[in-house]
């Protein structure tokens, strides 16, 4: 928007030092001297009237600097007390803050001690400051939650829907991030998300009372998502690190997995099961081997293989099984 | 009589007449059915009808059959799926084993009951290397001998209740479903009411392989958008709308690249609405209409309608819909909420 300047033109207020009367009278004595010199006009005393012409000027100039020094006084004072107003409210701020501290410090310590309430009648701002520390309490667990990679919550259309997000991570590693539109009234029911179709949303979601303790089917569905991350994670692990290792079967669940052993020297195929029945674990729940040298998978050495691969995440326990020199 | 009888003859000349000579030479060396020296003699720039030539000649000599041929046929369908029209099944309420079926309990179940309740059927089962396994089905009946030239194909990748299959027949479908139930380990099979030309599109779109927008209290950095700013005073007073507009679009149909589907179709049957034509309104009966969308690919084009404006947002469910449900078969009746295919019509 084009500012438009506005003249202001001020009145020149009657200053006592006036001298205008003093100078009117001699301009009129001036004038006078003029028509009585009416007819000598080469004797004209311009440089007179020029130079009082300008001493005027000069005075009315000092008048208005005065006047301008005034009104930025004014301005300059009236600053100053919208600072010191800002500083008041700055000042209350920070009590109030201090005492939301303390009093979310006194709370936690109550739980912590689980003492009785205090059951006395509390004023209407000791009511307010409780329920905004409550929620100050809340929204830093909340944020802490998400530094520590679990699920994040927000609401969405003015409190009747939430969504979460549900990071994945494995060996220090964020994976994917899983999404759920939820709508909370009248009934909390799944609108959109991103899972694939082989987690059990809906049998999750029955099973663990999503109506009543959405926190539990989060809570479960959270461990169900993480253990199928780590564990897609160890197979795309296995096959880039261990290519000498032959994956025979893998499902888009990665809940199977089949792997071709070679065994140095003696040629021999092993061919190893991994069934991770438990979908909330990242570790198989049944190892099973099977070779042409019947003999082989009951050998002290290939007991332990079997007892590590139950124990340790399959791409690490391979690189120790070729450290012992069990697989080539 | 050689081992080529005249089915394998022809299904090998429309095998060559469908690959590209480019494409010939690797579909062959997947196949390894031919000897190293046999794939030197052949010369891909040769005509089509002196390669089938080529072809069929060493296919008597090392004895192939139709059988053979077929497996060709699958190797080139694995390898360009995206060909051809697809349906997509769904399988219902899983039996407590379903979700741990293994590829090998699969195939044997399958070929058993397939076999079973069809005398003459030749089954092939193949997995890929994406976890899909692949099904080639070649139908024949009591009398006649299994039709390698219209065979049907099925996907399906297991722990996933969907199915997609290739030109099903009526008289199929049945024998079809009851198979894959009784080997998936559920109990019903139903229309998923998707189809589309390209099978990775519909997939991706099932399997949520695809990027969707959430709202989120993290949002990730806007990638930087190269825009040419030819009025700053005019690109500023639209901004928040188009940004917002944008924002709906995404939520509702995902960022990025969006799976290719071709067509939305809407099948009507709710009452008149204009009031402007008492016959119509009159009647009793609902008005009975499809409506078709149609595009290269519909999910960029319906999200570009809603962020441009042309349509309104929020996105209506009618629209959104399709990559909501996965679905782009629907039914509106006026009845509201009914089956899972019916959907309560947009207000106007």
């Amino acid at each position: 928007m084009r500012k438009w300047a506005v003249l202001v033109t001020q009145q020149p207020p009657k200053s006592k030092t006036c001298k205008t009367s003093g100078c009117l009278h001699r301009i009129k004595y001036v004038q006078k001297n003029k028509e009585k010199d009416s007819g000598n006009m080469e004797r004209a005393p311009a440089k007179g009237v020029l130079s009082h012409l300008s001493l005027l000027e000069v005075q009315a100039r000092s008048r208005k600097s005065q006047l301008q020094q005034q009104s930025r006084v004014m301005e300059l004072k009236a600053k100053v007390e919208a600072l010191k107003t800002q500083r008041e409210q700055l000042k209350a701020q920070i009590q109030t803050h201090q005492d939301l501290q303390k009093l979310r410090l006194a709370m936690e310590k109550q739980c912590a001690d689980e003492e009785e309430e205090n059951m006395e009648e509390e004023s209407e701002n000791s009511k307010l400051l409780r329920l905004m520390a409550r929620h100050t309490q809340l929204k830093d667990l909340l944020h802490a939650h998400h530094l520590i990679g679990g699920y994040d919550i927000i609401k969405t259309r003015k409190g009747k829907g939430a969504c979460v997000s549900i990071a994945t991570a494995y060996e220090d590693v964020f994976l994917d991030t899983f999404n759920l539109e939820i709508d909370l009234k009248p009934t909390v029911k799944i609108n959109r998300h991103n899972i694939p179709p082989f987690i059990p949303l809906n049998n999750l979601a029955e099973q663990n009372n999503m109506q009543t303790d959405l926190r539990v089917f989060l809570d479960t569905l959270s461990q169900h998502l993480n253990a199928f991350a780590g564990r897609k994670q160890q197979l795309k692990l296995v096959k880039e690190k261990h290519k000498s290792v032959e994956v025979m079967e893998s499902n888009v669940l990665c809940s199977l997995l089949v792997l071709l052993f070679t065994v140095p020297g003696e040629k021999t195929a092993v061919l190893c099961t991994l069934d991770y029945t438990d979908h909330t674990r990242c570790l198989p729940t049944r190892v099973h081997l099977e070779s042409e040298d019947k003999q082989l998978p009951d050998s002290p050495q290939w007991e332990k293989n079997c007892s590590l691969l139950m124990e340790t995440p399959v791409h690490k326990a391979l690189i120790t099984m070729k450290k012992m020199g069990s697989i080539v | 009589m050689g081992s080529m009888d005249n089915t394998a003859k022809r299904l090998l000349q429309r095998l060559v007449r469908r690959i590209p000579s480019q494409m010939l030479k690797t579909t062959l060396d997947k196949w390894s059915r031919l000897t190293a020296a046999q794939r030197q003699s052949m010369d891909y720039a040769e005509s089509k009808w002196a390669l089938t030539e080529k072809l069929l000649a060493i296919c008597e000599e090392n004895e192939l059959t139709v059988k053979h041929i077929a497996e060709l046929e699958m190797i080139h369908v694995i390898e360009n799926p995206n060909l051809g029209m697809w349906y997509v099944f769904q399988l219902m309420d899983p039996q407590d084993d379903a979700h741990s079926v293994e590829l090998t309990q699969f195939k044997e179940q399958f070929k058993s009951h397939l076999s079973e309740l069809i005398r003459h059927v030749s089954i092939k089962i193949k997995k890929h290397t994406d976890e899909a396994v692949w099904i080639r089905i070649a139908w024949g009946d009591t009398f006649s001998r299994p039709n390698h030239l219209k065979p049907t194909y099925v996907v399906h990748y297991l722990q996933t209740p969907y199915v997609f299959l290739t030109s099903p027949t009526s008289k199929q479908k049945p024998l079809l479903s009851q198979a894959l139930v009784l080997s998936t380990r559920y109990q019903a099979i139903k229309d998923a009411n998707l189809s589309g030309r390209k099978l990775t599109a519909i997939r991706d779109l099932l399997m949520k392989q695809y990027l969707q927008v959430f709202p989120t209290k993290f949002p990730s950095p806007l990638a930087e958008r190269n825009c040419v700013v030819s009025n700053l005073h005019i690109e500023k007073e639209q901004a928040g709308s188009a940004a917002n507009r944008h924002q709906m679009a995404c939520e509702a149909f995902g960022d990025g690249i969006l799976p290719q589907l071709q067509s939305a179709v809407y099948k009507l049957e709710t009452k008149f609405r204009d009031h402007t034509n008492k016959t119509m309104t009159e009647r009793d009966e609902p008005f009975k209409c499809v409506v078709k969308f149609a595009s290269t690919n519909l999910l960029e084009s319906l999200r570009h309608s809603a962020s441009s404006g042309v349509t309104s947002t929020p996105v209506t469910p009618l629209l959104s819909s399709v990559p909501l449900k996965g679905k782009n078969y629907f039914v509106i009746t006026d009845n509201g909420p009914g089956p899972s295919s019916q959907m309560k019509p947009s207000q106007k």
